[in-house]
């Protein structure tokens, strides 16, 4: 007779909600790569040579992946968090040795007709080992070692991959500061992240109009500080912040316009004027998000219809099947389509949340708010260049656009998530 | 409960947001912007161009010039283009593999071009340009097998007659610059270049057609595009009845034949130009075809500039031709009678100064300075004008000479309906500053007087100014066509009429004068053909580089006139010699009409013209 604790573990009992969702992003993802990538191919064909086909394989492996987690220890994976992360970080900096060079990016690793990208599974690694650091008995996200260690632990791997050239990989580890928000980072490091954005835009501007930084940022920033000062004139406290502030708003200042005039390649810097509308140009980088934009708005109320999408199919929008699947979805399914894949994708990261909430370790809370942080950035970012609100960073849309990397790595933290949550049951 | 546990809310938070901006952003991209979707329609369209038919080009009594065959472009969407049988195309197309492929990138990049310009997917380019019906037979019948290569049919143009190559111009591949200034053209295009081709490319290219084709996924047609509504048929263009009388044209070529020179004929009623002949010239079939490009080359690098339009580019010093403009302004300005006289002692002599002058009678009136073209005469009718003390000083003096120079069209574009034309040089009084220094007077720019100097006119000018005396004092615009379509259409500015700031009575004292010229003792007199009367004023070009030219203008007949002319050749010498019996053949052949022969073979035989239409009577004289 196999013990309750057992016989749990040969029925797993996995949040049916969180897995009803995963699996309909994936299979309308197989949907919409079928139709983006058959475009030249009358039938349905199991050849290896089909783009679709390999989607299948990669599905097939998710799914075995699944098997393995669901029938595995939880535990497993929070004794080993720093042994994975290590591995994914030593991997990462293989592939710049070693590895294979896809569109400029150095982060593949190449088995004959198949490319592993070991920084999607970094992400993986990272969130393991952040949950088991800052689950550790005694440890919480105060004072300066802790803070500094918690940092340390996704900005390594997020300098890695930003020296593979992979610059939309590497963005994505910045997920990682929602999750220190939510063990206690305080609310004004997001905003002064906000605030550094704004600072950043507008210094970008000004280059593009060749502006004076200081009439147009220095100047009213000082003209506002010396108001401040005189107000709080009372509070040695504040006249200090006021001051380390602007001092910082205008170092930050110089740092970027130092980053974009002489750090940048000459494609980064097009396509940030382009999506800041600061540069009209229909033939390079902007023919792409012209084709995107076109493709999302074809579909209308209810969509073009499953494989009817001229846009996407006859090769118009770029990378159709990866980056830019969204323009399928949108072309082929219409706003009423978009509009039930939102509410599935974001049904999804409600329903993480309130699991990573119910979590009664704080490796659980830690791992559930990292996948979600990820995910959630993730959709951010790749909707948000196909319909022309970031610039086009190419990351994937995860469950949904091709590729064996992603898909395992997001169903690999997904269900390592699932699994710890799982977990929570046998205390109870 | 952990207070950081209310931070869920913050994330709630972020995703409602974050969805909301996406629902908007996508709701105003699908369903407010309807042009996303025209948009992507249009891109899923193939557009097959029609190609209408060129309108055709005939002389005034309706004899064809130029016509239509048709040609055929190998046109290749390179989109479509997978796993073709390249060596079985090579084969085909008679072309090596390097040759092909470096075609083949061309046409990608053409496309590529366009497609980025139209932001429009399927775009096709022209990979083989002009291909004859032979071809044409041979490729259609194997084409099936090369996915993505199409045939287009176009029309080229046929020549019926070898004549006025330079005024009807001819047609060829469009230019970047055209590409760039009209979107009607694309790539591979042909359009017309020079002469009416040029001139008249609106009407005679008439109006592209175009068929959309709906294809699918897999670059198959799927038949028109929303039922046609976005096709349209071939308007083909309106003919063109040019203004030249073909026979004269032909005659006058014949004259020319062997020389250098320009022959321009007027109807001073119209302005419609009877003949425009240069030599050399070239026939204007070497210009059709797929060898046009190699031919072009071959004649732009010819020494004796066959493609040179010397009628309307050409300029000469006019020489003598000049005397009745002077003479005409002098009356007008009243310091010239019929009566003056004025003698002359072997020419102009003023201090140091003298204008040579041939031996002759002296003193002479206004009509015998005319016949006989005394230098002296016109020195001292030109000092007249400008020295007239009504004007204060000479500075005056000329201004208002140059102004009624101006008024006969001299100094600038005429605006003749053919592209080339140059503006020839009447000097301004700055113009003269700059050659002389402040400090001249009428005895420095006397040789202005004579038609020598800085005064530089075209053919096209010259017979221009025959057409004012022939006239009586107006012309208009002089042009190349008789009337456009079956309406015989012809624009408002070529049926305005310009008139000179001499008055018409001044004119008959003139004419008097040239008419002379053609009279016993008149320098044109061994030219002068007895039944008809014509007027006529020989001249001499000053030619630092050579010879002179030999220049002739007039008209006839005198009363009524139906035919205005000028005549250069160059390096010929004087104007009696070449010159005058080239025109007054012209003119008799225009006013006898093309089946009569001439009264003055022995000016034939001078020319060393054999008269090949007149074959037929010549033959019944043999016994
Ligand atoms: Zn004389």
């Amino acid at each position: 007779m196999p013990t309750a604790r057992n016989r749990k573990n040969l029925n797993p009992k996995l949040d049916f909600i969180a897995v009803m969702l995963f699996s309909v992003l994936v299979l309308f993802g197989f949907l919409n790569i079928y139709s983006a990538s058959s475009g030249t191919q009358p039938v349905f064909q199991l050849s290896m040579k089909q783009v679709y086909t390999k989607q299948l394989i990669w599905m097939a492996g998710a799914f075995l992946l699944i098997v393995l987690v669901a029938f595995s220890n939880p535990n497993f994976f929070e004794f080993t968090g720093y042994i994975f992360y290590g591995i994914t970080v030593v991997l990462c900096l293989a592939v710049l040795f070693v590895g294979r060079k896809v569109s400029g990016a150095q982060s593949w690793f190449g088995f004959g007709g198949i490319g592993i990208q070991p920084s999607e599974f970094a992400k993986f690694g990272t969130a393991l080992a952040l949950a088991k650091f800052l689950g550790t008995y005694g440890v919480r996200f105060k004072g300066w070692k802790n803070i500094g260690i918690s940092l340390a632990i996704f900005l390594i791997p997020m300098a890695i991959v930003l020296k593979q050239n992979d610059t939309g990989s590497a963005l994505v580890f910045l997920s990682f500061f929602l999750v220190l928000y939510r063990e206690g980072l305080p609310g004004y490091f997001l905003l002064g992240a906000v605030w550094l954005g704004i600072l950043a835009v507008l210094t970008i501007v000004l280059l593009a109009y060749k502006l004076s930084l200081i009439t147009w940022i220095v100047i009213p920033l000082t003209g506002i500080a010396l108001l401040l000062l005189y107000l709080f004139r009372k509070s040695r406290f504040w006249m200090g912040i006021i001051v380390g502030f602007v001092l910082f708003s205008w170092v930050f200042t110089r740092l970027v316009s130092f980053t974009y005039k002489t750090v940048l390649y000459d494609y980064q810097r097009d396509r940030i004027e382009i999506i800041l509308g600061l540069k009209k140009d229909d033939k390079g980088v902007g023919f792409n998000l012209i084709q995107s934009k076109i493709a999302i708005g074809a579909g209308r109320w209810t969509g073009r219809g499953f494989l009817e999408g001229t846009q996407t199919k006859m090769g118009f929008v770029p990378e159709q099947h990866t980056d830019f699947i969204f323009c399928t979805i949108g072309e082929e399914w219409g706003f009423a389509g978009v509009l039930l894949f939102l509410a599935v994708y974001l049904g999804l990261l409600f329903r993480l949340v309130m699991l990573a909430e119910r979590q009664t370790t704080n490796f659980g809370r830690v791992l559930g708010y990292s996948v979600t942080s990820i995910l959630f950035f993730h959709l951010c970012i790749n909707i948000g260049m196909t319909i022309g609100l970031v610039p086009i960073i190419g990351i994937p849309l995860p469950f949904v656009s091709f590729g064996g990397s992603s898909l395992w790595a997001f169903t690999l933290l997904l269900f390592t998530f699932l699994k710890v949550d799982e977990r929570r049951l046998s205390y109870a | 409960m952990n207070p950081l546990s209310n931070r869920r809310y913050a994330f709630f938070f972020m995703f409602a947001f974050i969805g909301v901006i996406f629902v908007v952003r996508i709701f105003s991209l699908q369903v407010l912007d309807e042009g996303n979707y025209k948009r992507a329609v249009n891109n899923a369209l193939k557009k097959i161009t029609i190609y209408p038919s060129r309108g055709i080009i005939y002389d005034r009594h309706g004899k064809l010039l130029v016509y239509n065959g048709p040609v055929y472009d190998l046109i290749v969407f390179p989109g479509e283009l997978k796993g073709i049988d390249t060596g079985g195309l090579c084969t085909l197309l008679h072309m090596d593999r390097r040759e092909f492929d470096k075609k083949l990138e061309q046409a990608r990049i053409k496309a590529r071009t366009q497609r980025r310009r139209d932001n429009s997917f399927n775009k096709s380019a022209t990979f083989l340009p002009n291909l004859p019906l032979a071809d044409y037979t041979r490729i259609q019948e194997n084409l099936y097998r090369y996915k993505g290569f199409y045939l287009e049919q176009k029309t080229d143009r046929l020549y019926g007659n070898e004549a006025a190559a330079h005024l009807v111009g001819y047609i060829g591949e469009v230019t970047e610059k055209m590409l760039a200034q009209d979107a009607y053209y694309k790539n591979g295009d042909l359009a017309g270049i020079t002469g009416i081709e040029r001139g008249y490319e609106k009407y005679l290219r008439g109006k592209k057609g175009v068929r959309t084709v709906l294809q699918d996924r897999f670059y198959t047609e799927k038949g028109s595009a929303e039922g046609g509504r976005f096709d349209s048929s071939a308007l083909a263009g309106p003919d063109i009845y040019c203004s030249i009388d073909l026979s004269l044209q032909q005659f006058g070529e014949q004259l020319l034949q062997g020389r250098i020179g320009s022959i321009v004929a007027i109807e001073p009623s119209t302005g419609e130009i009877l003949a425009l002949i240069n030599k050399p010239d070239y026939r204007p079939d070497l210009l059709i075809g797929p060898n046009r490009n190699r031919h072009f080359q071959e004649l732009i690098t010819n020494p004796g500039k066959p493609l040179y339009n010397r009628a309307i580019r050409g300029v000469y010093p006019p020489g003598s031709t000049f005397k009745p403009v002077i003479a005409l302004i002098a009356r007008q300005e009243e310091v010239l009678s019929p009566a003056t006289t004025h003698g002359c002692a072997g020419g102009y002599h003023m201090g140091s100064l003298t204008v040579g002058c041939h031996p002759h009678f002296s003193p002479t009136n206004l009509a015998q300075s005319l016949a006989i073209s005394c230098n002296a005469y016109y020195c001292q009718v030109f000092r007249d004008i400008i020295d007239n003390p009504n004007y204060g000083n000479v500075r005056n003096g000329w201004s208002r000479l140059e102004t009624y120079l101006r008024s006969f069209g001299l100094g600038s574009r005429l605006g003749m309906d053919i592209p080339g034309e140059v503006s020839g040089n009447i000097p301004t009084l700055s113009y003269l500053d700059k050659r002389h220094g402040n400090k001249w007077r009428s005895s420095t720019i006397i040789s202005l007087a004579i038609g020598q100097g800085e005064i530089l006119l075209t053919p096209l000018q010259m017979a221009n100014v025959a057409t004012i005396i022939a006239n009586r004092g107006f012309y208009y615009t002089p042009h190349a066509i008789h009337g456009i379509g079956t309406q015989m259409f012809k624009p408002e500015s070529l049926r305005t009429l310009h008139r000179t700031m001499v008055d018409t009575v001044y004119f008959e004292s003139i004419i008097e004068g040239m008419a002379d010229v053609m009279q016993p003792g008149g320098t044109a007199w061994a030219s002068a053909i007895s039944s008809i009367p014509m007027c006529g004023k020989t001249g001499t070009s000053q030619n630092p580089h050579g010879e002179d030219h030999s220049l002739f203008i007039g008209f006839a007949p005198r009363i009524n006139p139906k035919i205005a002319i000028a005549v250069v050749v160059e390096n010929a010498g004087y104007g009696a010699t070449w010159a005058a019996p080239i025109a007054t053949l012209m003119m008799e052949h225009y006013l006898k009409g093309s089946q009569a022969a001439t009264e003055a073979p022995h000016l034939l035989k001078k020319l060393n013209v054999v008269p090949e239409t007149h074959a037929d009577s010549t033959q019944q004289k043999k016994p």
